[in-house]
């Protein structure tokens, strides 16, 4: 019986009744890793062996009369949550050897609830991409279409999910990395608000916006696992104690009565016409379903990727100087002397687009250009975040393109380094103001994914997880499978 | 304009070395991203407060107590060069 692409829900129920084990759920997701990631190249970390072992501890817990809902379900993690004794690279040479002491709390939190990690996901170096290109392990390809892009940084996250490697996978989204590739692989991905979730083993790359998420086959999964991911922790002071609710339990509340804003500034020239269509339709779906829809502007949307590419760099280049070649991390050959460990090991350790971002970041926190830039920035994103909260006064979610086109090709030349931040319009308001934010399949352009962006309340996880799986309810974009013919 | 002079000396502040091959390329995507910032200098400020993060005023923090996370000789596993639970670097001092 194949378990590919079954949903968390049913695969709990399945444990529960005891017509499958967490063993077979795993021996599968190993198989498939194993037929489609010399191509897609999702997973950069397989670790089968350990999963199986959990996996019988799991159907040992079972026996018992222990029915927890993610109990023997297997998952995969971003590169980027720290894991113990697993390898841990963020895509960077840099990392290329770090096998870290420590869980991330995520990857406690998940342990603990019971779910099986069976390794670790592709993505951009040190998250930053939109494409999944600067990992250095290579690139992601698209299940949809292997000479696309997955998007990034969770490229490699929504690939697997979307190809039915595991039912779940981790990502982390600073300034759209959930969503754009949850949306350009045709997956539901859900960045929550900012502290809702532990930062704490997560590798920082912009600490005021970097948050952790769900990625998954629908709004439900994505619910089961907030459950268990969401909540206070004493190791990140950023992390708020606001009580977590039972996101699965308020799915089936109806919407009508709904307050849905649309801002014209989401349907602007950046947008894709065909793209633009699939979500017009979706937004009148949730009309359908007993939504208001209603007009609004967010006239700072532009601006926002000038805010967020000044702060975003500024915030890594602080970051990423721990990374030294002293106490842990890539350390160049036989230095001359200290200073030529630390230019030369960073300088070999980091690739292209990283060393982009610190030398900008750098420079905007130079003592000449900081209040020309960064804080600068920072008021602007002041006067973002009362933009978006004034229009989340009058409405109770925001619609709109998660992403401005459908998946790009690898190795687009044609696209400028300003041209690849743009990729980010519509997903950067939400880091910014720290809002969560969730991506749904809504369609298809020319047999490319298409996602739908809403934008919630800060803490208001339950209300979009609820309004994604109505509209889920109602349509089967979420149950979508690409071919794979090219993969096979 | 930006000089190729400054982003080099930038790149000194960040511990990174440009080649003499690289910094024309360097200095003009380092210009390319710093025209995207122009759109801000154009937005009344006045007044306005930074905002660091978007963290709630009063940040949940715990009592400072002494424990043990990780061992130190978890830590020292990952060092580049290490003795006696030491980190190694070249002589600073002759």
């Amino acid at each position: 019986m194949s378990l590919t692409f079954k949903s968390i829900a049913t695969l709990s129920h399945d444990l529960k009744t005891g017509e499958v084990s967490s063993r077979q759920l795993v021996e599968q997701a190993v198989a498939r890793i194993e037929t489609l990631n010399p191509q897609l190249n999702a997973v950069v970390c397989l670790e089968a062996e350990q999963a199986l072992a959990n996996a019988d501890q799991a159907d040992a817990k079972r026996a018992k009369g222990e029915h927890s809902p993610l109990l023997g379900i297997p998952m995969l993690h971003k590169d980027i949550f720290c894991t113990q004794g697993m390898r841990t690279t963020c895509g960077s040479k840099m990392l290329k050897d770090f096998v870290p002491p420590y869980d991330a709390t995520v990857v406690q939190k998940l342990r603990a609830a019971g779910m099986i990690n069976l390794g670790k996901c592709n993505m951009d170096e040190f998250a930053m991409g939109s494409s999944n290109e600067t990992s250095v392990f290579g690139a992601c390809k698209n299940p949809w279409d292997m000479t696309r892009v997955p998007g990034g940084s969770s490229g490699g996250s929504a690939a697997a999910v979307a190809s039915g490697m595991v039912p779940l996978a981790t990502g982390t989204d600073t300034g759209g990395s959930i969503r754009q590739p949850a949306a350009l692989c045709g997956i539901t991905g859900l960045k929550p608000t900012y502290g809702r979730v532990s930062r704490y083993g997560m590798i920082a790359f912009a600490s005021s916006m970097d948050q952790a998420g769900p990625m998954a086959q629908s709004a439900q999964d994505c619910a089961l696992v907030l459950n268990a991911m969401a909540g206070h922790d004493p190791l990140d002071s950023t992390c708020d104690n606001t009580p977590v609710p039972n996101y699965h339990q308020t799915l089936e509340h109806p919407i009508a009565g709904l307050r849905v804003g649309v801002p014209k500034e989401f349907f602007s020239s950046h947008l894709d016409t065909a793209v633009a269509t699939v979500i017009d339709t979706a937004i009148r779906e949730l009309e359908r379903a007993g939504a208001t829809i209603k007009a609004v502007s967010l006239p700072s949307t532009d601006l926002a990727v000038s805010t967020y590419y000044v702060i975003a760099p500024a915030e890594a280049s602080a970051n990423l100087s721990r990374y030294d070649g002293v106490r842990y991390g890539y350390r160049c050959e036989a230095p001359n002397d200290l200073q030529d460990l630390y230019f030369r090991s960073r300088t070999e350790g980091f690739g292209a687009e990283v060393k982009r971002r610190i030398l900008v970041g750098t420079f905007t926190l130079s003592a000449a250009s900081y209040d020309q830039y960064f804080m600068k920035a920072q008021q602007v994103r002041h006067l973002i975040t009362q933009e978006y909260d004034h229009v989340l006064d009058e409405v109770d979610v925001i619609a709109g393109p998660a992403a401005p086109n459908t998946a790009f090709a690898l190795n687009d030349t044609s696209k400028s380094i300003t041209d690849m931040y743009m990729e980010d319009v519509f997903t950067i308001g939400a880091n910014l103001a720290g809002l969560p934010a969730i991506s749904l399949p809504a369609g298809l352009v020319n047999g490319l994914p298409v996602g739908l962006q809403l934008i919630g309340r800060r803490f208001g996880e339950a209300q979009l997880l609820n309004v994604a799986h109505q509209f889920q309810n109602r349509t089967d974009w979420h149950t979508r499978r690409p071919t794979l013919e090219a993969v096979r | 304009m930006t000089q190729a002079s400054t982003v080099k000396d930038v790149a000194v502040l960040a511990r990174l070395t440009i080649s003499e091959h690289d910094i024309e390329n360097v200095t003009a995507e380092f210009n390319q991203t710093l025209a995207l910032f122009d759109a801000l200098q154009s937005v009344d400020t006045q007044g306005v407060a930074p905002m660091v993060n978007p963290c709630k005023a009063n940040q949940p923090l715990r009592t400072d107590s002494v424990r043990t996370l990780v061992s130190r000789e978890g830590l020292m596993k990952n060092a580049p060069s290490e003795e006696e639970n030491y980190f190694l670097v070249p002589r600073v001092i002759d």
